[in-house]
C-alpha cells in the first residue's frame, strides 16, 4: 500500500511517496516549467522508478499547490496550506508556526496545541519576499541562486534596503553595486528585507513571536541566510526539516493515506 | 404599461421610497459587467472598484435612459463618484444626499431635512408635487419587499429553500433594478415555488460580510470551494433594502431618516457611544447563525472597512469564530485568485 | 517624545539668543509647533485629538491642548521614524492601501506614543478615513467621541445646524474635562482668531508679489497647521513675524528664489519626509512654489456676538469640503492671484478625498491653461519614494513649462 503526494508549485513540482507505515519511500523535485502536466508525469515516474513499483500499487493520490487541479490521476486535491501543516507536523512535534516561502507566494500557518490549523496568512499579491524575488536579485548580483544563501557570510549588516517591491529593490541593488558596496553586505540587506516582510505577515497571526516554536518549509528554507535573518527578526529558533521543499508533497501523501483509511472505514 | 422612468442610485442608504413615490423606478447601478477600465483616469486608480466600475458603466453607456441620479455622501469615494458623474454626463440631473455618520438624534434630524429636500427636488423632476400619502404608500410597499427578502433569507439560511445562493443573489439584483410591484410579485412567487426542505449537503456553513458583491456567479464559486453562504451582511445582499419603522407620531421623513441611520449599517456609520460596536455586531450576527466561520470580503481601497477590519478580526478571534479576510474588485477574476485561501479556510473549518 | 520637543525648543531658542537676526519666521513657526508638541506630551493639560476642521479657538480658549491626528503622522515622517509605526499598524491588520498619515497614527497609538486624550472630536471633512481613525483611537483610549458632521455646502440651514452642533460639542467637552468655557476667554479667543486671520490675509497677499518674497519652504504646511493656533496669542505672534519679515523683504526688493523664472502652486499637502524636490526646483530651474492650496483665507471674520455661526462658516469653508468643483474654483482663483505657471499635485497613496480627484483637478486647471504634474507618492512613507522616477517627471514638467514661457 503506497500513497503519493504531488505538490505543483509555480517554480517546482514535487512528489513524495510513502508506505502504509508513513515511511518516505521516494521523493523527487523537478522544475515546473511552462507545461505542468509534463512535470507531473516526470515526478510521478521518478518516484515510481526509484521505489520500483507501478501505478497500480498506489492506493491514493492527493495533489496540492497552485496546480493541484491539473493532476488528473488525483483522488482529491487539498490546498498547500493544509498539506504543509500536515507535512511539518510529521517531522517535528510541538510546532506552532510554519513559515512557507515558495516561488511566488509566502504563507504563515498558526497551529493550535493539537496541531490543527488555527489561522493562516498569505502574501500572494506581489513577489516581495518570495523565491522569485530572490531569483531576480541573484540575477542583478550576477550570482547563482544556490550560491546566494552562503553569500552573506561575514557581512556586518550595514545595508538596509528601503524598498521591498521587486522592481524598486532591483534598481536599489543596482545602485548599491554602483556605489561599490560588497556583495555580502547587499545579500545580507536582502535577507533582512525578506525577514522583515515575513515577520510582518507572521505578526498578523501572533504578536509575540519570540516564544513561538517555529519551522520553515519551501525552497527558500534551504537558504540559510534568509532563515537566520528571519530567526533573528522573530527572536526565536527556526526548525528546518531536512527536505524543506517537499514538505507540501509529504503532507499531501499523509493526507492521502488518512483519506483512504476513512473511505475504507 | 407606461415606459419606465428610471432614477439611478449607487448606495444602499438611498431612500428608495421617495423615488418610487415620485413615480420613478429606482435603478441601482451595480458594479457588474466588464466595461473597459477608464474611471481611474477621471478620478484616480486608487479609488474603490465599486465606484470605478459604476463610472465605467456610465462611460460605456451601459445604463438605461435615466431621468436623473441620486447619490449619497456615504464616503469619500461616493462623493467623488458624484463629482465625476457631473463631469462625464453634464446633462444628467444629479442630487447628493448628505448622510451623517452617527446615529444620534441631531443626525436623524439632519437626514430628515435632507430627505425632505430630496422630495422637493424629485417633485420638480417629475413635475408633480409628492404627496405624503404617496410616500406612506411607497414606504409600505418597500416594507413588504424588505419583509419578503428577510423571509427568503431566513428560509434559505434554515435549509428551507430549494434554491442556490446564486439564484437569491440574482433576485437581490433584480429587486434594486426593476419596478417594486413586479419585484414583490416575483419574490413571493419564488418563495412559494421553492418553499421546500433542501437536501443536506456537506458544505461548511459560513457567514459572509463586507460591502459590494453582486455577481451571482461568485456565490457558486464559494460553493465550489466547499462553503455554504448561510447568511450575509453585504450592501448588495440582505442589507440592500432596510424596512422603515413607521410610528404614529412621526412624520414619514423622520421615520425614514431614523430607520436609515438605525438600520444594519455599512461600517461608514458609527455609534458615538460605543466605538467599533457596528463591527462587533457583525460577529454576533454571524454567531447567531451558528456558522463554522466568517468570511469578510471587501472591495479594495475601501476606507470605511480598511480601518475597521482589525477590530472585527479581533472580536471574531475573541469569540473563537474563525475569520478569513479577502479583498478584491468584486469580479469573478479577482475572487478566483483567492481559491486557495478559501479552500484552505474550509479545510481548516472541517 | 516630550524630550524630543524640548530639545528642538532649546535648540531654536539658543540660536535666536545667540543671533537675534536668525529669528526667521520659519524658526518662530517651528518653535511654536514644537511647543505645541511638547504640550501634547507633557500631560499637564487635557488633550483633544481632532479632525482637521475642528473649532480650535474654542478648545484653545478652554486650555485644552488640541491637534488634528494627521499632525502626528507628518511629525513622525519628518523625523524619519515613521516606518516602525507603519509596520506596527500593518501587523495589526490595517491594510497598506489606507492613508499613511492615518496608519502611522494608529501604529503610534498602539505602541503607546500617542498622548492619551480626554476627548476625541472627529470632523467628517475632509475624509472618511479620519472618522475611522477617531473611532479606533476611542477604542484604544477608551474615550468617547464627538463627531462634527460638516455639511456639504454653506446654506443657511447647514450653517445653523453646524453652529448648533459646535455648541453641543462645547457641552460635551465641558462634561468630559470638567473645564468650563469661560465667556471672556472665548471672546478673547475670537478676537485673537480674527486678528490672526487678518494678519495671515496680509501675509498671503504679500506672497502674491512677483517675484515671490519667500522661498518654497517658508510657507510649507503653513495654513493647515496655523489653524491649530486659532484663538491664541502665539498664532498672532507667528503671523506678525511673517508679516514683518515679508514687508521688509518687499521693501528691500528681496527675492525668495533668486532669478525666479517659474511660479508653481502646490496642491494638498507637502511630502513630509526629507526630500530634495523643492531644492531641486529652486536651484536647477529657478522655480518657486509661490502658493500652497491651503494658504488662503476662505472665511469671514467671526462676529463676537454670534461666534458659533462664524466658526461653523469657517469649518465649512475649507476647499476640501463639498463638491470638487468648489475646490477647483478655489485652485483656479489661486492660480490667477499668484500668477501660477504650473501646479504640482502629490497624490498621497491612499487618499480618497484628495488624490481621488486627481483627474478632475487636472482637467479643471487645464481650462485656465495651468498644467498639473501628478506625482504618485506617499507623502509619509519614505520607503516607497523613488527619487529617480520623481526627478525625471519633475524635470520633464519643468522643461515643458520653460518651453511654454519662452
Amino acid at each position: 500500500m503506497y500513497y503519493l503526494g504531488i505538490d505543483i508549485g509555480s517554480l517546482s513540482c514535487d512528489a513524495v511517496l510513502i508506505d502504509h507505515s508513513e515511511r518516505i519511500i521516494a521523493s523527487s523535485v523537478v522544475p515546473t516549467g511552462a507545461r505542468n502536466r509534463e512535470a507531473i508525469e516526470r515526478v510521478t515516474e521518478d518516484v515510481l522508478r526509484s521505489a520500483g513499483i507501478s501505478h497500480e500499487d498506489i492506493t491514493s493520490i492527493v495533489s496540492t499547490g497552485y496546480g493541484r487541479n491539473r493532476v488528473e490521476k488525483r483522488d482529491s486535491a487539498v490546498t498547500e496550506i493544509t498539506c504543509h501543516g500536515r507535512g511539518v507536523m510529521a517531522q517535528k512535534d510541538g510546532i506552532d508556526l510554519l513559515i512557507d516561502i515558495g516561488g511566488q507566494d509566502s504563507k504563515a500557518i498558526l497551529f493550535d496545541e493539537n496541531g490543527a490549523i488555527k489561522d493562516f496568512a498569505m502574501n500572494d499579491k506581489c513577489a516581495a519576499g518570495t523565491g522569485r524575488f530572490l531569483e531576480a536579485m541573484a540575477r542583478v548580483l550576477q550570482v547563482d541562486i544556490n550560491e546566494i544563501s552562503r553569500l552573506d557570510a561575514g557581512a556586518k549588516g550595514s545595508v538596509t534596503l528601503s524598498s521591498m517591491c521587486t522592481v524598486f529593490a532591483e534598481s536599489e541593488v543596482v545602485s548599491l553595486i554602483a556605489e561599490g558596496i560588497e556583495v555580502n553586505e547587499i545579500v545580507r540587506g536582502l535577507n533582512k528585507a525578506i525577514a522583515s516582510r515575513t515577520v510582518s505577515m507572521v505578526k498578523r497571526l501572533a504578536r509575540n513571536t519570540s516564544e513561538l516554536s517555529a519551522a520553515m518549509s519551501g525552497g527558500v528554507a534551504r537558504n540559510s541566510g534568509v532563515v537566520r535573518a528571519i530567526s533573528e527578526a522573530m527572536g526565536c529558533g527556526i526548525f528546518v526539516p531536512p527536505e524543506p521543499d517537499t514538505i507540501g508533497a509529504l503532507g499531501a501523501a499523509l493526507i492521502a493515506k488518512e483519506k483512504s483509511k476513512k473511505m475504507s472505514a | 404599461m407606461s415606459k419606465k422612468k428610471y432614477i439611478g442610485f449607487t448606495c444602499a442608504y438611498t431612500p428608495l421610497q421617495i423615488l418610487d413615490a415620485a413615480g420613478f423606478t429606482p435603478y441601482r447601478i451595480l458594479p457588474i459587467g466588464d466595461p473597459p477600465d477608464r474611471a481611474g483616469q477621471i478620478l484616480h486608480d486608487n479609488l474603490c472598484p465599486n465606484i470605478k466600475r459604476i463610472l465605467d458603466r456610465a462611460l460605456d453607456r451601459d445604463v438605461p435612459p435615466l431621468e436623473g441620479m441620486v447619490f449619497v455622501n456615504s464616503c469619500d469615494a461616493m462623493r467623488r463618484l458624484a463629482d465625476a458623474w457631473r463631469r462625464i454626463r453634464p446633462r444628467d440631473r444629479v442630487f447628493l444626499i448628505d448622510l451623517p455618520v452617527t446615529t444620534e438624534e441631531h443626525s436623524i434630524s439632519f437626514l430628515k431635512d435632507e430627505i425632505a429636500r430630496l422630495t422637493g427636488t424629485l417633485g420638480e423632476w417629475s413635475g408633480n408635487e409628492i404627496a405624503t400619502d404617496d410616500i406612506e404608500k411607497s414606504i409600505k410597499k418597500y416594507n413588504r419587499l424588505a419583509a419578503l427578502i428577510t423571509e427568503l433569507n431566513e428560509k434559505f439560511s434554515s435549509n428551507n429553500m430549494t434554491c442556490s445562493r446564486k439564484e437569491i443573489q440574482a433576485i437581490f439584483n433584480r429587486a434594486v433594478t426593476e419596478p417594486i410591484d413586479s419585484s414583490i410579485e416575483f419574490i413571493s412567487n419564488f418563495i412559494t415555488e421553492n418553499d421546500k426542505r433542501s437536501n443536506e449537503s456537506d458544505a461548511v456553513p459560513v457567514y459572509i460580510f463586507g460591502n459590494v458583491l453582486p455577481d451571482p456567479e461568485i456565490f457558486s464559486f464559494f460553493e465550489s470551494c466547499g462553503a455554504k453562504i448561510v447568511s450575509d451582511d453585504l450592501c448588495t445582499g440582505s442589507r440592500m433594502i432596510p424596512p422603515v419603522d413607521i410610528s404614529e407620531d412621526n412624520s414619514p421623513f423622520y421615520s425614514m431618516a431614523k430607520s436609515l441611520l438605525m438600520r444594519t449599517p455599512c461600517l461608514r456609520t458609527m455609534d458615538n457611544s460605543k466605538p467599533h460596536r457596528f463591527g462587533e455586531d457583525i460577529v454576533q450576527r454571524a454567531k447567531a447563525r451558528k456558522v463554522s466561520g466568517m468570511i469578510g470580503h471587501t472591495v479594495k481601497f475601501c476606507d470605511p472597512y480598511l480601518l475597521r477590519l482589525p477590530a472585527i478580526r479581533e472580536t471574531a478571534l475573541k469569540e473563537e469564530l474563525p475569520i478569513l479576510l479577502l479583498e478584491g474588485d468584486c469580479t469573478m477574476r479577482s475572487i478566483g485568485q483567492h481559491r486557495t485561501r478559501i479552500e484552505a479556510f474550509i479545510e481548516m473549518l472541517r | 517624545m516630550q524630550q524630543y520637543f524640548e530639545n528642538i525648543i532649546n535648540g531654536i531658542e539658543k540660536t535666536i539668543r545667540e543671533d537675534p537676526a536668525a529669528a526667521s519666521p520659519r524658526k518662530k513657526f517651528a518653535l511654536e509647533i514644537s511647543k505645541l508638541g511638547r504640550d501634547l506630551y507633557a500631560g499637564r493639560r487635557p488633550v483633544a485629538w481632532c479632525g482637521i476642521v475642528a473649532p480650535f479657538e474654542i478648545l484653545n480658549a478652554m486650555d485644552i491642548t488640541s491637534c488634528f491626528v494627521e499632525f502626528i503622522g507628518a511629525m513622525l515622517s519628518s523625523t524619519g521614524a515613521v516606518a516602525t509605526f507603519l509596520e506596527g499598524a500593518e501587523q495589526s491588520g490595517f491594510g497598506t492601501d489606507g492613508c499613511s498619515y492615518h496608519r502611522s497614527v494608529l501604529g503610534a497609538a498602539e505602541k503607546g506614543i500617542m498622548p492619551k486624550p480626554e476627548v476625541l472630536i472627529g470632523t467628517t471633512c475632509p475624509c472618511t478615513g479620519g472618522i475611522a481613525v477617531i473611532e479606533n483611537l476611542a477604542k484604544i483610549f477608551n474615550k468617547e467621541t464627538f463627531i462634527l458632521h460638516i455639511p456639504q455646502d454653506e446654506s443657511s440651514e447647514n450653517v445653523r445646524f453646524l453652529a448648533g452642533l459646535i455648541k453641543d460639542m462645547v457641552e460635551f467637552v465641558e462634561l468630559r474635562t470638567g473645564i468650563k468655557l469661560n465667556r471672556n476667554r472665548f471672546l478673547e479667543a475670537i478676537e485673537n482668531s480674527n486678528r490672526m486671520r487678518n494678519i495671515l490675509g496680509e501675509v498671503y497677499e504679500m506672497a502674491r508679489k512677483v517675484p515671490s518674497p519667500f522661498n518654497g519652504k517658508e510657507l510649507n504646511n503653513f495654513g493647515i497647521v496655523m489653524s491649530l493656533f486659532l484663538g491664541t496669542k502665539r498664532g498672532i505672534e507667528i503671523a506678525e513675524t511673517y508679516r514683518r519679515e515679508f514687508s521688509r523683504r518687499i521693501e528691500s526688493g528681496h527675492c525668495g528664489v533668486p532669478g525666479e523664472k517659474i511660479r508653481l502652486m502646490w496642491i494638498q499637502n507637502r511630502v513630509q519626509f526629507k526630500n530634495s524636490i523643492v531644492q531641486m526646483l529652486e536651484k536647477e530651474y529657478n522655480a518657486a512654489i509661490v502658493i500652497d492650496e491651503l494658504n488662503s483665507i476662505t472665511w469671514q471674520p467671526i462676529d463676537p456676538d454670534d461666534p458659533y455661526t462664524g466658526i461653523a462658516r469657517r469649518s465649512l469653508s475649507i476647499p476640501f469640503n463639498g463638491p470638487v468643483t468648489r475646490r477647483i474654483d478655489h485652485l483656479k482663483k489661486l492660480c490667477e492671484l499668484y500668477k501660477v505657471d504650473g501646479a504640482i499635485n502629490p497624490n498621497n497613496w491612499g487618499c480618497r478625498q484628495g488624490a481621488g480627484s486627481r483627474g478632475l483637478i487636472e482637467e479643471g486647471l487645464k481650462e485656465i491653461g495651468v498644467p498639473v504634474l501628478n506625482l504618485e507618492v506617499d507623502c509619509i512613507d519614505s520607503r516607497n519614494f523613488a527619487e529617480g522616477q520623481i526627478r525625471t517627471r519633475l524635470e520633464a514638467f519643468m522643461e515643458m513649462l520653460e518651453n511654454k514661457r519662452s
